[in-house]
């Protein structure tokens, strides 16, 4: 302690002395210090040549000003300072100077002085030490590896460094290699490997902090050695089916090495190895026989090896695979006879007999002996049928067993046979497998609650044990093609599915309990040792056409090798546009109706299959519903008839019953003017002389034409224009009057009213009918008829003629259409009204007004706006408009 | 003349008892040596020790004519049972144990300063990485490893006597010589120090039995 504290005190004098010549004012000691994290790390700050500062100006500053309770006065020009290393970084330690006058202030450079602290781990012990030499070409590498486990820490700042010392005991040589941490394993050549001489080996860890040594391993060089494994041979010999002798050669000379052996074997293609016992082979031999080997095998063999000494050595890796098959033997075991039964006709049934090597077969089957006895008649065969066996010698190694079928017989259900079967290969004959059949009618009792559970892709299966003792049972599983079998013991009541069950794959399981002999009646299964997704859905299929709300859909079931389980169930969808609908159906469901479908709209449907483990979506199927169902437009056809059949007959109907009516709102009765009280008027010429000469016209006398007449008439009327005119001109005194009821028409009192200047003369009740009945009009009908007076008279009667002419209203609503069509008329009329004697009448007009009369019904079926009327194309309507009136004239 | 007969066949008598005497002593200091070397627990270890590495020598020695030859080229066999001075002696001289061991380990040390001078001969005659170089150098450091194990035996045999230096000090060499020469001079050295070793083989098998016996019976009383 005080040597550490002279020695501290003269670098820093040493420091000083140095420092001095650079004028520096303030030196720290020690200088570059290596600490170690963790401990009290104490620096000493030292004021040289100045005294413009003392001790009590001087401070520590290492991340942060260090408080002054770290600070130790030495003397006035010396501050030390205790520090606990803690961080792990490098980092500055100053001492600095307050500013305590302006030369420091001027000189702040000279009065700073600091140290790089450079901080690390005291290095440890290295532990668990080990070496090895391998075994290169044909001898031991000259290169001993050693690796070891560094403990502790250390930075980068202070790194360790490991040195491996590897020494031979008995002489000086030491061999030494160094790698720097974090590395912990080097390699020391030592020229050539020092076979049985004794080394020590250590490995120093060291830094500037410290060093630390390991464990010394002290052990004989071939202690270090791992060698190649022996080269290895194996003979099986004919008179020993149950061995092989194994022959190795060692891959080193013994001179350098003596080896201890370790032996491994399996039969091929099993897992688990088989260890010869290292007492049996832990001594240097170069062969070892293996027994208690099954004959017929073929064995995988392998060898590795050691430096002979139980507490040190590597094992060499195992040796390559060497497989030899031992020599066959004796059938040890019955072959495992099984039937598969199948019903052929009536009251008959089909067994097949197929059969498995024995489990002990000792060799490959070449062929077997089969021989059936029938009970019923107590006959046994007696003679053996061979069945050869054709089989590669392959087949036979392998572990699944071969299934020989061994020959078919049909039998009745009353019947009952006993199989007798042995194996036969090169070296001899098996035991005797037997198995009986019994009446279907009779067969024994089956086994009860069968259940079968998969389970991580295997099937559990249990079962409730009949009443009978059972000697053993079958468990029975078959798939697309593939058939297997296992047998159990008779107490069983469960068992696992020994078989390599496929995944996805359905399986039928069945178990058989056989009591004795004898087969009992089976209980059958379905199983998935794994269920997946269907590999494929179904394709749904419209059956037949679609309606127009219904859609009936079929599919098939899944073949049962893309079923990959248990269907769960069918979900059917259907789209039209954007939405979708979705109908799940039990999974034995093959068809389906859709309905509340929408007419006259395409459907796209799919159909998705579902299993436990997923679904998947079948194809799209789309189809577009009726517009009409059928039967539909038919239905719609014949009901529009029969309606209006039906129309057309109550109409009939109804103008049969209502004749009267009708006959009298068509050709409603014209009173009579002969029972007219209006008086009497002698025209003054005879009747006689104004026969008609036609039947239209007749009676028609046309008083004034004008230019609106021109436009008015008719052609056939203009044509007929002059004609008339010379009839009014001969006939002046015929007043138009054609036998028309509208002669009478209300209207025509109006224009009447129009007409008379002294319309104060007329009395508002009475209704003066201002038409000139000629009643030589009707006469005109009735040519035969005996010619009457023509009488022209004005009606005085207020009493109404016609409902037409009753319902004012409706007739100016009607007229108010023709109303454009009278006014130039009555215009020109007005203006002419001067020329014409307002009390002469105006038979033009009165027949104009007469036709408008007879309008309405033709009117109406041209559908003739009013303002048509307005138009300056009225006259060609106005002209249609006259043109059935004048037919409807024609006939009279 | 009586008296000189009788003195003659007193003094045959005391010459033949003193001869005896001598045997017997000599028996005794024999038996008490190989008695005290078979007390060593050890002995039988490093004497088996000893054994393998002079059989690894042996075998070693045997590989490097063979591979000396190959890289002389054409080279009579009767070169290398030519004569060459200075070269030690295959035999092991001494007549009791120690002796023996002690001639062994004389004759090992003698044999490394010429293994030093073939090594450096070859080294002008051969490549860099030669076998041969190879071989020279693993034989002749596995003499220096046989030597030490000789000299451990011994030591732990025999505690008490210091082992000896080779006879005349340092090992003298031959002169200097041509290339001829010095194939004809290693090949010598490797033939003999091959019979050497085979000598030495046989050598520690005998002592194997001699100094290293299991504790009989009669330790037990």
């Amino acid at each position: 302690m005080v040597f550490a504290a002279v020695l501290h005190l003269c670098v820093l004098a040493w420091l000083a002395s140095v420092l001095a010549a650079d004028d520096y004012h303030l030196v720290i000691a020690p200088q570059s210090p290596v600490v170690q994290i963790g401990s009290n790390f104490t620096a000493t700050c030292m004021i040289i040549n100045t005294t413009e500062v003392t001790a009590d100006d001087l401070y520590w500053k290492c991340s942060e000003i260090i408080p002054k309770e770290h600070y130790i006065k030495i003397n006035s020009s010396a501050l030390n300072v205790t520090v606990t290393i803690r961080s792990e970084k490098s980092e500055w330690l100053l001492c600095k100077c307050k500013t305590v006058s302006q030369y420091v202030a001027l000189n702040e450079g000279k009065f700073i002085h600091g140290i790089l602290l450079r901080k690390g781990y005291r290095p440890e012990k290295p532990k668990n030490l080990s070496c090895i030499a391998v075994h290169e070409s044909e001898k031991i590498s000259s290169n001993i590896r050693c690796q070891w486990e560094a403990v502790g820490n250390q930075t980068e700042a202070v790194p360790t460094s490991y040195t491996l010392f590897v020494r031979q005991i008995g002489s000086d040589k030491v061999y030494t290699a160094s790698i720097l941490g974090p590395v912990n394993s080097t390699t020391v050549d030592m020229n050539f490997f020092p076979y049985h001489m004794e080394l020590e080996i250590w490995v120093v860890a060291q830094n500037e902090l410290g060093k630390e040594e390991s464990e010394h391993l002290i052990k004989l060089a071939n202690c270090f050695v791992k060698t190649k494994p022996p080269s290895v041979t194996v003979i099986s010999e004919a008179v020993f089916p149950t061995s092989l002798v194994m022959n190795w050669t060692s891959s080193i000379d013994k001179r350098y090495l003596e080896m201890i052996y370790e032996i491994r074997f399996c039969p091929l293609g099993s897992q688990t190895w088989l260890y010869v016992p290292l007492a049996d082979t832990s001594r240097y031999i170069q062969s070892f026989r293996l027994q208690n080997l099954r004959p017929d095998t073929v064995y995988v063999t392998q060898v590795r090896c050691k430096y002979n000494n139980k507490n040190c050595g590597y094992w060499s890796d195992w040796s390559r695979n060497v497989t030899e098959r031992t020599p066959e033997d004796l059938p040890k075991s019955k072959p495992d006879v099984w039937i598969i039964t199948s019903a052929e006709g009536i009251n008959k049934r089909q067994i097949e007999f197929i059969c498995k090597d024995p489990e002990f077969s000792n060799g490959r089957i070449r062929r077997f002996n089969i021989t059936i006895e029938k009970q019923k008649y107590r006959i046994k065969n007696g003679t053996w049928e061979i069945i050869p066996v054709n089989r590669s010698l392959t087949d036979g190694s392998s572990s699944k067993k071969q299934i020989t079928p061994l020959k078919t017989i049909l039998l009745d259900d009353e019947e009952s046979v006993t199989v007798y079967v042995t194996a036969i290969n090169s070296v001899g004959t098996s035991p005797q497998a037997k198995l009986i059949i019994s009446r279907k009618t009779r067969e024994p009792p089956a086994v009860e609650k069968m259940e079968v559970q998969s389970h991580n892709g295997q099937l559990l299966l249990s079962w409730k044990p009949p009443n009978r003792t059972v000697s053993e049972y079958v468990v029975e599983w078959s798939s697309d093609g593939e058939r297997n079998w296992q047998r159990e013991n008779g107490k069983a009541n469960c068992t696992k599915i020994k078989g390599d069950l496929k995944r996805f794959v359905h399986y039928r399981i069945s178990v058989y309990p056989i009591y004795g002999k004898l087969v009992g009646k089976p209980v059958h299964e379905q199983a998935y040792a794994e269920q997946g997704v269907p590999s494929q859905a179904p394709t749904v299929n419209l059956s037949g056409d679609p309606g127009c709300y219904t859609a009936k859909l079929e599919w098939d079931e899944i073949p049962l090798i893309k079923r990959h389980g248990f269907i769960t169930n069918y979900t059917i969808y259907y789209r039209s546009g954007t939405e979708t609908h979705g109908i799940t159906v039990p999974p034995n469901t093959t068809s389906y109706t859709l309905t509340s479908l929408s007419r006259n709209t395409k459907y796209d449907i799919w159909i998705k299959a579902s299993t436990i483990r997923g679904s998947v979506n079948g194809s799209n199927h789309s189809f577009t519903t009726l517009k009409y169902a059928p039967g539909e437009i038919e239905g719609i056809v014949v009901g529009v008839s029969l309606g209006f059949l039906f129309v057309v007959l109550m109409t009939m109907l109804l103008c049969f019953c209502k004749k009267d009516v009708i006959k009298d709102n068509f050709w409603p009765q014209i009173p009579n003017p002969g029972d007219s009280t209006i008086g009497n008027w002698s025209p003054d010429y005879p009747l006689k002389a104004e026969a008609p000469r036609e039947n239209c016209l007749s009676g028609i006398s046309v008083l004034n034409v004008d230019v609106c007449d021109a436009k008015c008439v008719f052609e056939e009327d203009k044509a007929s224009l002059p004609l008339k005119k010379d009839k009014y001109l001969s006939e002046e005194h015929s007043s138009g009057i054609g036998g028309s009821s509208c002669m009478s028409s209300p209207r025509q009192s109006v224009s009447d009213s129009d007409e008379g200047g002294d319309m104060a003369d007329t009395t508002a009740s009475t209704i003066q009918y201002s038409s000139v009945v000629a009643s030589s009009g009707y006469k005109g009908q009735n040519p035969s008829s005996l010619p009457q007076q023509s009488i022209f008279s004005r009606s005085e009667s207020t009493q109404p003629l016609l409902d037409c002419e009753e319902n004012h209203d409706t007739m100016v609503q009607e007229g108010s259409r023709q109303c454009f069509l009278r006014q130039p008329c009555f215009n020109h009329n007005a203006g002419n009204e001067n020329a014409t004697d307002s009390n002469d009448f105006n038979p033009l007009e009165m027949e104009q007004q007469e036709v408008l009369d007879f309008c309405p019904l033709e009117e109406d079926t041209e559908h003739t706006a009013p303002k048509d009327c307005q138009s300056d194309d009225w006259i060609p309507a106005t002209v249609s408009s006259y043109m059935p009136q004048l037919g409807g004239y024609r006939p009279q | 003349m009586n008296g000189h007969v009788k003195n003659m066949h007193f003094q045959q008598f005391m010459e033949t008892a003193a001869t005896l005497l001598s045997l017997l002593l000599l028996m005794t200091v024999d038996s008490t040596k190989t008695v005290a070397a078979s007390k060593n627990p050890q002995c039988g270890n490093l004497l088996q020790q000893t054994l393998k590495i002079s059989r690894i020598v042996h075998k070693e020695s045997g590989d490097l004519i063979k591979t000396y030859k190959a890289a002389q080229g054409e080279m009579s066999e009767l070169f290398c049972k030519v004569s060459v001075n200075d070269i030690p002696d295959p035999n092991i001289s001494g007549l009791d144990p120690p002796a023996r061991i002690a001639s062994i380990y004389t004759h090992l040390q003698a044999f490394l300063p010429h293994f030093k001078r073939v090594y450096k001969q070859q080294t002008d005659l051969q490549l860099p990485g030669s076998p041969l170089l190879k071989e020279l150098n693993t034989v002749r450091g596995r003499t220096e490893n046989l030597a030490s194990c000789i000299n451990t035996f011994y030591q732990s045999l025999f505690p008490n006597l210091p082992i000896p230096e080779p006879a005349g000090g340092p090992t003298t060499l031959p002169p200097a010589q041509n290339v001829f020469q010095q194939k004809v001079y290693g090949c010598v050295v490797l033939k003999t120090y091959k019979d050497f070793m085979s000598n030495v083989s046989k050598e520690l098998r005998n002592l194997k039995s001699k100094v290293c016996k299991k504790r009989t019976p009669r330790n037990a009383f």
